[in-house]
């Protein structure tokens, strides 16, 4: 439910930015019907979970398993623009290894370097643009 | 149909030199390696190998270019079918079933479905072209915003039989999937739902955006496993099973048919093609199964669906290059580039002029597909091994991966942001059962979806009675009324029969 409700809120937030950019017709043509449908759609669905409630509910993963796989994820995407690729990528491939349990430390580190200044060196061979990098350099 | 001296032309030109041929086996093996890796998609290898054509002649540059396009049609199911990740838009239904299939242990055998499934595509794909490439280009010319419209609209509501779960929070993700394809600058010059950023502006990264609900979010559930595949003992590469599979393809013979009709026809629609052919492909064999349940869990059927409908749908976007100059996506707006690089225009004049190497653009995409059996067989076991890598290091190295190609397709940092918040997106909706397939055709047909309406009010200037004036929309809405209260109606029908 607590779902349906953050859905339904960002929804109404964007029907209101929408709304505020421009009342023409041509920008709510779309968006005004679908978000109309959406909301009935997310009320119809609470009123549903609400009558199901006493229902038994279905067993999730646990979130404790995978928060600092995203975490660690969020970081290394986070602070790209400073480490540069190839040594975020270093960085983000030791950390995650070391967080499963790899102890074995010349296949940690090993493994992170070559991965990481692999892709790297790869990209910025192939892409037409720069990348950011703290050691390699990009081709354009 | 057949302009019989112009195809024994075409012929000669191909099969009297072996110049020709030359360039096909690394134009294909550049398409397998770019449509394998996310993020690298096929236009951008066309692109990036674009100049070399300048060095070859037109027929040349031709047979290269569809090589690297037929390669990299099945490319990009490799990694839809090992990781999850569809490789470009257009493998997106590949992976609903391979991925089980590998994590059953049948990698190998998904993959030589795959990889048969595109081979006889091609074939039926380009016979069908050989035959229709008139009428198939007069059927795009009658394709306006009113039929896209309604074509996305009929997409959505079929969006429900894609959930496995609750059928009304399918159609939610797949509306608040729409909704999010219309961030950004909208039609009247305005920015919506940007949140001010500048990155925003031209919409949020569809393909990024898959990557991370499709990939980086299952990714983060499998962190607890071993392997990709459970079972010790299912875990071998065998050449066997996947020339097995490639057999198995061929079981499937009207999946195979409806598949690539599909892809030829709606392929040829420029814009939407190749990404909406194999969804609908896939929908129609679900609906139409025995046993619709077992799809999304490893179903045969699925895999072959998805891929007669996305490699056929190569040819009918040719046909729409070819006979009206229109490129219907990145790849064959390449395409259209080659022609200029050797002052040629597609279009009528050109199909009446040149029929010869249209002809032979056409054959020589037989021999591509059969090349391509070749070079899919040697090199699939050697892919395969991925099932061999612990979860322990794949997880990482694929998430690297995802962040590296998103930031090859948007050229900043925008993609990996987009893959981050939309693998969390992604994640939660699996959590609470709510649909990421369909909130990711949402997505990517979004912008589309609102172009194309607002051109239809535009040209009806608002007034409903248009689409009665438009045949192929109003079988379309029918189509639409149909999957929606179809069941039903045949339920009320079939028990007043009974009365």
């Amino acid at each position: 439910m607590v779902v349906l409700l953050a859905l339904a809120s960002l929804v109404i937030l964007y029907g209101f930015d929408a709304y505020r950019a421009s009342s023409d017709v041509l920008n709510l043509i779309l968006v005004l019907p679908l978000i109309a449908i959406v909301l009935v759609l997310c009320l119809v669905q609470f009123l549903m979970e609400l009558r199901d409630a006493k229902d038994e509910v279905p067993a999730r993963e646990s979130v404790g398993d995978v928060a600092p796989v995203i975490g660690l994820f969020a970081t290394y995407v986070l602070t790209l623009q400073w480490l540069g690729f190839d040594i975020g990528t270093m960085l983000f491939v030791a950390a995650f290894l070391w967080l499963q349990g790899e102890r074995r430390w010349p296949w940690l580190i090993g493994y992170s370097i070559s991965l990481s200044f692999g892709l790297a060196w790869f990209f910025s061979k192939m892409l037409p643009y720069p990348m950011p990098m703290l050691i390699l350099q990009s081709a354009y | 149909m057949i302009d019989w001296p112009s195809l024994f032309d075409a012929m000669s030109l191909l099969f009297t030199s072996i110049d020709p041929w030359l360039v096909v086996i690394p134009g294909i093996l550049i398409g397998l390696i770019f449509g394998a890796i996310p993020g690298l998609q096929i236009s951008m290898a066309m692109a990036i190998f674009l100049p070399m054509t300048l060095y070859m002649d037109f027929m040349q540059a031709m047979l290269f270019l569809t090589a690297i396009f037929t390669g990299g049609s099945f490319g990009g199911s490799i990694p839809a079918v090992l990781m999850n990740i569809p490789g470009t838009s257009s493998a997106i239904a590949t992976a609903f079933d391979g991925y089980p299939m590998s994590r059953k242990g049948k990698h190998n055998t998904a993959l030589g479905i795959a990889l048969g499934a595109s081979c006889i595509g091609v074939l039926v794909g380009y016979s069908i072209l050989l035959l229709l490439i008139g009428p198939i280009s007069t059927m795009v010319l009658k394709i306006g915003p009113t039929e896209m419209a309604a074509v996305i609209l009929w997409g959505i509501t079929l969006i429900g039989s894609l959930s496995s779960g609750s059928l009304l929070k399918g159609v939610i993700s797949g509306l608040i999937g729409l909704l999010i394809g219309t961030i950004g600058y909208s039609e009247v010059g305005v920015s919506r739902g940007t949140m001010g950023s500048i990155y925003l502006l031209d919409g949020v990264p569809a393909i990024p955006a898959m990557i991370g609900m499709f990939a980086a979010s299952e990714l983060f559930r499998l962190t607890k496993t071993k392997y990709l595949v459970e079972d010790s003992a299912a875990r071998k590469v065998s050449v066997r099973a996947v020339f097995s599979g490639f057999l198995k393809a061929a079981r499937y013979p009207w999946v195979l048919l409806r598949g690539s009709l599909i892809g030829v026809f709606v392929g040829a629609v420029p814009g939407v093609g190749s990404s909406v052919a194999n969804l609908l492909s896939y929908i129609i064999t679900k609906k139409r199964d025995p046993d619709p349940d077992s799809f999304g869990k490893g179903n045969a059927a699925g895999v072959v669906a998805s891929e007669a409908a996305n490699s056929t749908s190569e040819a009918g976007s040719m046909a729409t290059l070819l006979a009206l100059g229109i490129p219907g996506g990145g790849a064959t707006a390449v395409m259209l580039g080659a022609f200029a690089m050797h002052n040629i225009t597609g279009g009528p004049q050109f199909i009446r002029e040149q029929t010869d190497i249209v002809y032979a653009i056409i054959l020589a995409n037989f021999g591509q597909a059969f090349l391509l059996i070749a070079l899919g067989l040697i090199f699939i076991p050697i892919l395969a091994n991925v099932v061999k890598v612990p979860m322990t290091y794949l997880v990482p190295s694929v998430l690297s991966m995802a962040v590296f190609g998103a930031f090859g397709l948007t050229g900043n940092l925008s993609g990996p942001i987009t893959v981050l918040v939309f693998s969390v997106v992604g994640w939660l909706f699996r959590r609470f059962d709510y649909s990421v397939p369909a909130a990711v055709i949402g997505i990517l047909l979004g912008g589309i979806a609102e172009e194309s309406i607002i051109y239809s009010y535009q040209i009806s200037g608002g007034q409903w009675s248009y689409i009665l004036e438009r045949p192929i929309t109003l079988v379309i809405l029918i189509l639409l009324f149909l999957s929606l209260f179809g069941g039903k109606l045949h339920g009320v029908l079939t028990r007043r029969a009974r009365r």
